[in-house]
């Protein structure tokens, strides 16, 4: 909590304390409510000014996801990205909305007013802090996305993975199958696989967006007019 | 409306869960429920229990077992647990008999086993390896996959004896 705190105070600095003291309050009254956080405000009055010029040089002058990413390496220990996040976004929404007082750089909130990335839309602060699981859940999918080639699956195609098991001494297998269901949920979204083995019908579930799925390949596409194929476990289809 | 609701709930808690969401399904004692019988519930595939009746897929003489209780956990065995059994079906020229009680390890099960990375397994069947009390199979050989389960549960013989680990 501490920690988060310290994060948050470093953020207030990028547009001025007094606006940020104002608009953060009344937003956060349930973070800042403990007796923890007056004192360590207090506390940190020191440090404000030494860390601002490092603040003003490691951030940069673009405001959005890109803060939030340079925050982190700066942010101390412990500070959850999801927290993060959230303050960023409230902060650009602070910024946008009240006049900054102090002398943080001016240019760069206007700048960022216009020039804000446009997939993530900031409404009025509790209009974003409605749906802001679902931002940072969108952000995370993109996340995923940018790093790894991920292809559709849809059920009934015939896909090919390559695992790494955890409980296998990390040996990658390959798994070969038919997609019988998939789930969206986000970064959860998991589809099922079955698959003979040895003569036995096996059926795996694999969350879409694991770091222990390696490599999906479609190789094969059946045309179903579903979109949960559970009547093949019925219908034990042979050879796969 | 309880029991509509409450099958709801456990088809969309039914992979979250991974099986403990026995309670609040409702349907406690059914192993197996009949699909078509209400729209909306899946298949809720539950533990291994008393009156399980098992496969038995190694060379032991035994072909079908069924348990008289599970030696873990409350509700039942599930996947990588072991059971004591009673052996009902056997070859007639093999190492155990009709009507003696054994132990087993549970290699297949039809319920899904979370595992840690968050992925599922579940199988078609309900197999059981037999083995001795001291956990060593008392077959030479196992048929059909066994799960990566079994290396935690120091069930090494048995995945060293399987042709396939799922």
């Amino acid at each position: 909590m501490q920690s988060f705190i310290g994060g948050s105070i470093r953020l207030g600095q990028r547009h001025g304390f007094y606006s940020w003291s104002g608009a953060h309050f009344k937003a956060n009254r349930a973070y800042l409510a403990t007796n923890n956080s007056s004192s360590l405000i207090h506390g940190s009055d020191n440090s404000i000014n030494s860390s601002r010029n490092h603040l003003l040089q490691s951030l940069g002058t673009r405001l959005g996801s890109q803060t939030k990413e340079l925050m982190l390496p700066g942010c101390s220990g412990g500070c959850s990205m999801p927290g993060l996040s959230q303050l960023a976004a409230m902060m650009s929404t602070c910024s946008s909305r009240s006049m900054t007082t102090a002398a943080s750089p001016t240019p760069d909130s206007s700048q960022s007013v216009t020039d804000v990335p446009p997939r993530i839309k900031f409404k009025r602060l509790d209009k974003t802090a409605k749906h802001i699981m679902q931002i940072l859940d969108k952000e995370a999918v993109e996340e995923v996305k940018a790093q790894r080639e991920i292809p559709d699956i849809k059920p009934g195609n015939i896909v090919q993975l390559r695992v790494e098991v955890p409980e296998n001494k990390r040996r990658v297998s390959t798994i070969k199958g038919i997609v019988i269901a998939r789930r969206n949920a986000g970064l959860n979204t998991t589809f099922r696989l079955r698959r003979m083995v040895a003569g036995v019908g096996v059926e795996s579930l694999f969350p879409l967006y694991s770091p222990n799925i390696k490599e999906i390949k479609v190789l094969d596409k059946k045309t179903v007019r579903r979109a949960k194929l559970y009547y093949l476990r019925d219908k034990m289809n042979a050879l796969r | 409306m309880a029991a509509s609701f409450a099958s709801k709930c456990s088809r969309v808690g039914r992979s979250l869960l991974g099986g403990l969401g026995n309670n609040l399904s409702g349907l406690q004692s059914a192993s197996n429920e009949v699909v078509g019988n209400n729209v909306w519930s899946q298949q809720q595939r539950t533990f291994i229990q008393m009156r399980t009746v098992l496969k038995v897929v190694d060379n032991s003489g035994a072909k079908k077992v069924m348990c008289i209780q599970a030696l873990k956990g409350k509700k039942g065995a599930r996947l990588g647990d072991t059971i004591v059994a009673s052996v009902k079906e056997a070859m007639p020229n093999g190492k155990v008999k009709k009507g003696k009680v054994v132990y087993g390890v549970v290699v297949r099960a039809a319920m899904q086993r979370g595992r840690c990375d968050g992925s599922e397994v579940k199988f078609d069947d309900n197999a059981v390896v037999l083995v001795d009390k001291q956990g060593q199979p008392i077959g030479t050989r196992v048929f059909g996959p066994v799960p990566h389960e079994l290396r935690n549960k120091k069930h090494v013989k048995i995945l060293t004896l399987a042709k396939h680990i799922a």
